[in-house]
């Protein structure tokens, strides 16, 4: 029974309308006056040193105005990651580089009249290299003889392990108890060591980002970004001029799922615009997309439990070993994620350690991307339970649940392992897991197929049932803030004004929804703007699944902020005590009396009447805790014996958001994940030439999945509430992408009786993996 | 890159004297020359305005005009050709949007090595009817073998023999919408249970394609109860070069496997 | 060169590169509800309408469009009055980041004129050419199934 005016309600999507009919500007959409154009020359070398570049043939053609690259632009080292400030990732990287570190690196940039003559000039662009040994193994990336990838003066801004000379941009170590009591006491050890590829995030519109001078001579960049205050920050730091002369505007944008959590192209757009005092856009291709922008990490994780014949697990250890490219932005907070975000879920295990390093490798950026290092470490970890679980051929549903953290529980981990930082300590206080077990196993008729390996199509297919469970986080707790502030109008509607990040996610909506809560009044009467570094006020943007928990909770305090100012006026108005008043339906009702009085006078007589003021206030929010997210998620299988073609035929999430505040952008963001998760499991991966150029740049050979391709979804919201959350909730952005590739596995090895430790499980390893048991 | 310049006949027998001139080529509508890049063409004739789209169904021969779109041969012949090798192989070659603009002809003529197109009519023993430096009917086969046959022609129509075949077709993708990393065609013809005629096509092998002559010779006059056809198949030796969906040995013991399971499919149907 | 384009039904002389796209030539001439997603007619961002057909606008030459009827999503319906698919997508909440959303909706308008009734099959079939990395689809499905619904109790 919902008790709420908005919350639980799936209103209309504030742009919903406006995105259907075409009328929404994205970034390549706005019109600019004269701009010139960008196109970017990039190393076709995985390895090697600019010697000489040569740009007189490029400058004749005819249009082309500027021709950027290291000789001509300061070099100030930075990290192209969206994170706070000091970022926790190294500053190895200039605007141009003079040494080429992969096959995508950016040699230079033109900037011309129209963008066939800047890219027309940018092969023209006569560059000699001297080429290195390029290094590509990231088990090899600490030998002494490897390639060393950076120099002497990449460094880290945080006191964190950081050693370039050995290539290693990240290192955590953390450990509690006794590991060699740990093991010697189990009955039976697993260990097994796991990969996962890299990947693409596939948002539909490609990075764009344009700049321009407004009248009074500052800097707009209008970009495609998760993070507009840390894209100000960083532009303002490489172009060497005061953060206020920039502003930073997201307009809607199309997707980005961590991939946008990146500022590398409005350093790039502004320099051009100052140094030519004219606007500049780019928009990069697909090809660019995949290549130059950023990637999942690829990584391998070394796991090994011990457990007794009772299923107590006596030990973890967990050695992880990622693959941060050629530059190191995310590299330690993706690693430290794939333990933080695991390693707590089984909290009564008394002999932990994790180990991690980051290494650097001459191939496409690894970056953020939805789900983090925790999607990584789950594949590893909910394999290792199926294995434990059939070992003492117990029902797995039943020892997850019987093990898992559980409400009032905490896990050394949290305080142990954070982002960049040590982390912080917390209880958890909403952790409906068991039920989303017991649910999700109804959904998919579990008992019904588990084990049985029911074979269909003449005996050629089988079936096979797997599940996996996983935690995520909401925001990094003492790290993400994020602000609010809000007007009235003097017809009782509102301007909210937000920092944060609307991907397409519907946040402004949700946010919408839970500052109309407060004031108990439609949402439609909220005008939302977001995501505007002059307008709005500071949130760190769209990551660590932040927006709903952090943001929410910023909102909330100013709507309860400006309920408090509309009493007060009210209580003046009626000659009463605040204590007797209250909200409800866009009026102040004295509760004894019934008299009331309407928000639009309110305000009225605030403005104009008397003792005038602007109904208006602000404030922020910043976890001191960071209330996971719990899921179950179940795959059904069936595996073609002799092709090895694996077709998901039925997937369900349980997902613990807390109180989802919209319930159909929630299960959109599940059903969105899911299907992401499936074919990162199956299909997708970046093929390398053995010169580290990646050959499948286009969503010809970057096989993603469309509406034919997708399984049965179920998705159930659990019934549950986090008291430190806005109105009970959570988060939900990331937390369903953990689920399918280890369900899957564990679905396969329910089939075929193969586990699958090396994704993608394309039907060739399938095949061979099947082929090498008989 | 300069210019392109284009053409807009009207009459087919401007086309011949266009076809000869260098760097000039036709386009019917499909991806073909934007896919793959246009550096030596100087100049598009382009076909919409000619009368190549026409649909024949008469005297035992279907013919198909060749700026005909795969989504308009699919429309046109499920009225009366709903079980056709052409409605299943066209019906599910690209996407949606990419069939309602790839024309029969320009598949032909630029045969990519994923054709959904010319495994179906090369087991039909289809025909192109050619104008231009060569004029008339050619088999397919010697068309797309024959490099004169290319060279300043193009195709008017395709025909083949409006026949009644039990048919199977198979395309080894990785996702739905994808380029075939190689497909397979099998047509039949059965009376009381044996088989009278079979043609079996793969495309996308390392010679680009292959009509298995000797299989079908095994198959022919088999009664299909009695047919052992894993046996029958497993002596079939094509070769298949690697390719993103997996090994060249990996795509050959697929080839294999599907090719058994197509044939069974086929002998065991109604 | 330049031509005559009928765009959404007005008439329009466009000048543009011969060797242009329709796609480019959309978007250089006000047409930026039409996106661009890959240039390579893979993921149906740049879906338009010709001749009520359903084609990817990057993998056709403007030059060859001749007098054929160009439809965007702005032809169909807008804020004011949308059309009953434009108001399902917005109910079942299948708009997400509404990259792909124009995309979509066009290719379900081509499918409903012709199968006013689709299975969910046929449904997945239509949209065989859009690609969409928000929703996994399921609302986008249900906004179709609850268009032709709509749709045909309007009738």
């Amino acid at each position: 029974m919902n008790k709420f005016l908005n919350i639980g309600k799936s209103v209309k999507k504030i742009d919903a309308l406006s995105l259907a009919s075409g009328i929404e500007k994205f970034v390549d959409d706005f019109p600019l006056d004269n701009p010139l154009y960008l196109a970017i020359l990039y190393s076709p070398h995985a390895h090697a040193n600019i010697v000489n570049i040569d740009t007189t043939e490029a400058e004749s053609i005819d249009g082309v105005v500027d021709i950027l690259h290291y000789g001509n632009v300061q070099r100030i080292l930075h990290t192209t990651a969206g994170q706070g400030f000091p970022e926790p990732s190294p500053y190895d990287t200039a605007l141009f580089n003079r040494k080429m570190r992969f096959v995508g690196d950016r040699v230079a940039a033109v900037a011309a009249e129209s963008s066939k003559a800047a890219r027309e000039a940018a092969r023209k662009i006569a560059v000699e290299y001297e080429i290195l040994e390029p290094l590509f193994d990231i088990e090899k990336a600490m030998d002494d003889d490897a390639p060393r990838i950076h120099g002497d003066d990449a460094h880290v801004v945080i006191p964190v392990p950081y050693e370039p000379e050995r290539n290693l941009a990240a290192e955590v170590e953390i450990g509690f108890g006794d590991m060699q009591r740990g093991f010697a006491e189990a009955d039976f050890i697993e260990e097994h060591t796991y990969t996962t590829q890299y990947a693409s995030h596939c948002a539909i519109e490609p990075h764009a980002a344009i700049s321009y001078f407004d009248e009074r001579g500052r800097l707009v960049i209008v970009t495609t970004t998760q993070v507009p205050f840390h894209a100000r920050r960083i532009t303002a730091q490489v172009l060497d001029i005061p953060v206020g002369m920039i502003r930073v505007i997201k307009p809607r944008i199309g997707g980005g799922f961590g991939g946008k959590q990146e500022v590398f192209l409005e350093p790039l757009v502004a320099i051009v615009s100052w140094r030519n005092k004219r606007p500049a856009k780019i928009a990069l291709t697909r090809s660019e997309v995949f290549v130059a922008s950023r990637t999942r990490n690829a990584m391998r994780i070394r796991l090994k439990t011990g457990a007794k014949k009772d299923g107590t697990i006596t030990a973890i250890e967990m050695d992880a070993l990622m693959n941060t490219g050629a530059y190191g932005s995310h590299a330690l907070t993706v690693l430290s994620n794939a333990g933080s975000k695991v390693l707590p879920l089984f909290n009564k295990v008394e002999n932990i350690s994790f180990i991690g390093r980051s290494v650097y490798t001459n191939l496409p950026i690894g970056g953020a991307y939805r789900g983090y290092g925790a999607t990584k470490g789950y594949f590893a970890f909910n394999q290792q339970l199926d294995t434990i679980a059939r070992r003492k051929n117990q029902d797995i549903l039943e020892y997850i649940k019987s093990w898992h953290i559980k409400e009032g529980e905490t896990s050394p981990i949290f305080a142990a392992l954070g982002e960049g930082k040590e982390g912080v300590a917390q209880i958890i206080r909403s952790c409906k897991l068991s039920e989303c077990i017991d649910k999700g196993a109804e959904a998919i008729d579990w008992y019904s197929k588990r084990g049985k390996r029911i074979r269909i199509d003449s005996e050629d297919k089988v079936k096979g049932i797997g599940i996996a469970v996983s935690m995520q986080g909401s925001g990094i707790p003492r790290i993400d803030m994020g602000s609010a502030s809000m007007k009235m109008n003097e017809d009782g509607s509102f301007n909210l004004h937000i920092g944060a990040t609307d991907l397409g996610t519907g946040s402004d909506t949700i946010l919408a929804q839970i500052a109309a809560e407060v004031l108990q009044i439609p949402v439609e009467k909220m005008i939302v703007r977001s995501s505007d570094t002059d307008l709005t006020p500071f949130d760190v943007g769209a990551y660590a699944s932040s927006t709903t928990y952090v943001s929410g909770n910023a909102v909330r305090k100013c709507a309860e902020k400006i309920g408090a100012q509309i009493i007060s006026v009210a209580g003046k108005m009626l000659d009463t005590n605040v204590e007797n008043l209250i909200l409800t339906d866009c009026k102040v009702v004295e509760t004894l009396s019934k008299r009331e009085i309407s928000f639009a006078q309110i305000c009225q007589y605030a403005l104009y009447s008397a003792d005038q003021f602007q109904i208006q206030a602000g404030a922020s929010y910043y976890g001191t805790e960071s209330p996971p997210p719990f899921a179950a998620q179940f795959a059904e299988v069936d595996v073609d014996t002799r092709t090895g073609k694996v077709d998901v035929i039925k997937f369900v999430s349980a997902v613990d958001c807390g109180q989802p505040i919209h319930p159909k952008l929630a299960e959109g963001q599940v059903e969105g994940a899911v299907v992401n998760g499936i074919s990162y499991a199956l299909c997708e991966e970046y093929l390398f030439d053995s010169k580290g150029r990646m050959t499948n740049d286009s969503f010809w050979d970057y096989k993603i999945y469309n509406a034919l391709d997708i399984p049965e979804l179920v998705t159930i919201l659990a019934d549950s509430h986090e008291e430190t959350g806005p109105f009970g909730a959570k988060s939900v952005g990331e937390i369903a992408i953990n689920g399918p590739m280890p369900a899957i596995a564990n679905a396969i090895y329910d089939a075929v009786g193969v586990r699958l430790f090396n994704a993608p499980f394309t039907p060739e390893k399938v095949f061979n993996a099947i082929k090498n048991k008989r | 890159m300069n210019g392109l310049q284009w053409f807009f006949p009207e009459k087919l027998d401007v086309v011949p004297e266009l076809l000869k001139r260098d760097g000039i080529v036709p386009h019917a509508g499909g991806t073909f020359l934007i896919k793959t890049g246009m550096k030596k063409v100087k100049g598009l004739i382009d076909l919409a305005n000619l009368p190549l789209d026409i649909f024949h169904d008469s005297n035992g021969f279907i013919e198909i005009g060749s700026t005909s779109t795969f989504s308009g041969i699919v429309e046109k012949m499920s009225s009366n050709n709903a079980d056709s090798i052409l409605v299943k192989s066209l019906g599910q070659a690209a996407s949606t949007p990419l069939r309602n603009r790839i024309t029969i002809g320009g598949s032909i003529a630029s045969f990519p090595i994923w054709s959904d197109a010319m495994g179906p009519l090369i087991a039909l023993d289809a025909e192109v009817s050619l104008i231009g430096a060569v004029e008339g009917f050619f088999s397919i086969v010697r068309y797309v073998t024959e490099r004169e046959l290319r060279k300043e022609t193009l195709i008017k129509s395709v025909r083949f023999k409006s026949e009644k075949w039990d048919s199977y077709y198979f395309r080894a993708t990785r996702t739905q919408f994808d380029y075939p990393a190689f497909n397979i065609t099998v047509l039949c013809k059965r009376l009381d249970n044996v088989i009278k005629d079979i043609r079996i096509v793969i495309v996308g092998n390392r010679k680009k394609f292959v009509r298995i002559t000797g299989l079908e010779e095994k198959l022919m006059n088999v009664k299909t109860d009695d047919a052992d056809i894993p046996v029958i198949v497993r002596d079939i030796d094509i070769e298949f070069a690697a390719k993103k969906l997996g090994s060249a040995d990996y795509i050959k013991q697929l080839a294999g496997i599907e090719l058994e399971r197509g044939i069974n499919r086929i002998l065991r149907s109604k | 060169m330049k031509a005559i384009f009928r765009i959404n039904g007005q008439e329009k002389e466009l000048s543009f590169d011969s060797r242009a796209t329709l796609l480019t030539v959309l978007r250089e001439n006000g047409c930026t509800e039409v996106k661009e997603g890959c240039n390579a007619g893979e993921c149906g961002a740049c879906l338009v309408l010709l001749d009520g057909k359903p084609v990817n606008s990057c993998q056709i030459f403007a030059a060859s469009i001749g007098s054929k009827e160009i439809t965007t999503i702005n032809g169909i319906g807008d804020i004011h009055s949308p059309h009953p698919i434009q108001e399902a997508f917005v109910d079942t909440g299948a708009v997400q980041c509404g990259f792909c959303t124009p995309g979509m909706i066009l290719a379900a308008y081509s499918l409903l004129e012709e199968n006013p009734e689709p299975t969910d099959d046929e449904i997945k079939r239509a949209l065989d050419g859009n690609i969409c990395r928000c929703t996994g689809y399921v609302k986008i499905i249900d906004a179709i199934r609850l268009a032709s619904k709509r749709m045909r109790e309007n009738e």
